[in-house]
């Protein structure tokens, strides 16, 4: 009997514990949703309320008029799908040579790609701005403030990990299979792209939201090299900041906008992007 | 073509890549930490004169305004980065041995908690800013209906900063530590758990000898790659406080971020930006020393 009664007292314990973690991650995200269907007169009120006393889409509709934010996600988008071309081209390639073929400087290569991952930002950012000038001065092209030239510089931090990615789940991919595809006559750059590239889908697909993921988050070089009409999102939210009135609902509203497509695109995925991210940073 | 020729071949691309993104913006660095590369010569680079050291002199010499900013800044990143990556490590662990349990929903907890890590940075920390605010914010209002505190507290100006901007990051962080840890648990056998019961361990010593050996190996990477992480820490001072955050929470990103575009001295910023790249080696030196040794004995 008493046993009976503790096993029912750890149950709820239980319960509770995941009560509180639920509590804990959706609380700020209840607080944004609310504030965001609230007048800008109930915000400064004195007493803050879960509920909106006054529901209003006034945030929704106003926000686009305080802040670009449209051209802002429109900006993103174009950054953000472009990083995520350039990282999966480039990087399939490099993680199918890594996950095939033993060569020369394979595995400092490798140790390369995991150290550039802890590189601080700022180390680049001088350099690149200084670089940036100068190609634009000695070539003419123009790279500050331009689309490329932020894709490129997000391809930089995206490529590293995406490939490691990619690396481990074709190493998980039977070699069998490419030595079958080629006895069955495929050259090997076949092979790859009708036989392990569809089966390495899911591990691609990870990759690739990952590299869209980080163009949309980026603030540091964002903030330096583009102005108002090439600037993504994620920068363009602070304007809000510079605003002479507060005006907290337009940002909720707009930060919700920022925050569904992410979501959308890690639900979809959530699964394999798990796997990618723990076993990318636990093996090597 | 040869199979060698082949791999070489797939992987040149990203090995221009990173040549022309990482290696050569590096050494480009270094060169321009020689220079007085400032607003009048930044246009043209080359034109910059060589100043040998007196850009890295600056910042070891006490009373200088870099000296006092660059070094301020980096104890208030160990600072930060010490709450964060404890306090994440230990809620990410709790969170991870509750999910280890086999319960009704579990699959969705594991997607919910990847929430906070998925939201973009600007987006967390800008409600969370919100959250903070003293007259209008949540905290403060629900800090004194608890009686906790008796007037608004001001969270995001001056000592609290810094720790305001730590309990923000570390609800963001953890759930990457949870969930790595969890890969880790789900690894261990149950016959292990088992022979440890019938042995008479008791729960402590079941954690202690049994799921502790498993995770040994993810924390020490969960946690140099925290250590470096968080020592580069930007996003959430930048959203969270400004550009200048003041004394008590600047960071060294930030301060050099100032030096280069708001002072314009580019060359001064680069030799600084080479500097926390040294102390951020030492950092992972004595990391890897330090378990070499724990290892050995």
């Amino acid at each position: 009997m008493r046993k009976r009664k503790y096993e029912i007292f750890k149950k709820i314990c239980f319960a509770l514990a995941i009560m509180l973690v639920i509590l804990i991650v959706l609380v700020p995200y209840m607080w944004m949703v609310s504030n965001s269907f609230k007048t800008n007169l109930e915000i400064q009120g004195m007493e803050p309320s879960w509920i909106p006393k006054t529901f209003t889409f006034e945030n929704y509709k106003r926000m686009n008029e305080l802040v670009p934010i449209w051209h802002y996600f429109k900006n993103s988008m174009i950054i953000s799908t472009g990083t995520m071309i350039l990282t999966l081209l480039l990087g399939t390639l490099a993680a199918y040579a890594l996950s095939r073929f033993k060569f020369k400087g394979r595995t400092p290569y490798i140790m390369t790609l995991f150290s550039t991952q802890v590189l601080p930002g700022i180390l680049f950012l001088i350099p690149y701005f200084v670089i940036f000038n100068w190609i634009f001065q000695t070539f003419g092209l123009k790279m500050t403030n331009t689309y490329y030239g932020l894709i490129i510089t997000y391809t930089q931090f995206s490529l590293p990990f995406a490939t490691l990615m990619i690396m481990n789940y074709l190493d998980s991919v039977p070699r069998e299979i490419d030595e079958q595809a080629m006895i069955d006559g495929c050259s090997r750059p076949e092979a790859l792209i009708r036989v392990i590239i569809p089966l390495a889908k899911p591990g691609i697909a990870a990759a690739g939201i990952y590299s869209f993921w980080m163009g949309w988050n980026e603030i540091l070089f964002a903030q330096i090299l583009t102005r108002e009409d090439v600037r993504p999102l994620a920068v363009g939210l602070l304007d809000f900041r510079q605003l002479t009135k507060s005006q907290w609902g337009s940002m909720m509203a707009a930060c919700i906008v920022t925050t569904i497509p992410v979501i959308i695109l890690f639900s979809i995925m959530s699964k394999e992007i798990v796997s990618g991210l723990t076993s990318g940073a636990t093996k090597g | 073509m040869s199979k060698k020729g082949l791999a070489y071949f797939l992987i040149l691309p990203a090995l221009l890549a990173l040549l022309f993104v990482h290696v050569i913006p590096m050494i480009w660095g270094i060169v321009i930490s020689f220079l007085d590369l400032n607003v009048r010569n930044i246009i043209n680079w080359q034109s910059a004169p060589f100043v040998k050291l007196q850009n890295y002199m600056l910042v070891f010499k006490p009373g200088t305004v870099i000296f006092t900013g660059f070094w301020r800044s980096v104890i208030n990143i160990t600072k930060f980065g010490l709450i964060t990556i404890i306090s994440g490590y230990f809620i990410g662990l709790g969170v991870a041995l509750l999910l280890n349990k086999d319960f009704p929903g579990r699959t969705i907890m594991r997607g919910l908690i990847l929430l906070p890590f998925v939201t973009p940075d600007t987006v967390a920390f800008s409600f969370w800013r919100f959250i903070f605010r003293s007259r209008i914010g949540i905290l403060n209002d629900m800090l004194k209906s608890l009686g906790i505190i008796q007037d608004n507290i001001i969270w995001l100006v001056g000592d609290r900063s810094l720790y305001a901007v730590a309990i923000a990051s570390i609800w963001k962080g953890w759930p990457l530590v949870a969930l790595m840890l969890l890969a880790a648990l789900q690894q261990i056998p149950q016959q292990l758990y088992d022979a440890a019961k019938i042995d008479g361990a008791n729960a402590w010593q079941r954690f202690k000898y049994v799921t502790f050996p498993y995770l040994k190996p993810v924390t020490k990477t969960l946690i140099i790659f925290n250590i470096l992480w968080n020592f580069n820490a930007f996003n959430q001072f930048r959203v969270m406080l400004s550009e200048n955050p003041g004394r008590q929470a600047d960071i060294p990103a930030l301060f050099i971020m100032r030096q280069a575009f708001n002072h314009f001295k580019y060359g001064q910023g680069a030799a600084l930006s080479i500097v926390l790249l040294l102390i951020m080696l030492v950092f992972t030196g004595i990391y890897f020393y330090v378990f070499r040794v724990k290892s050995d004995s």
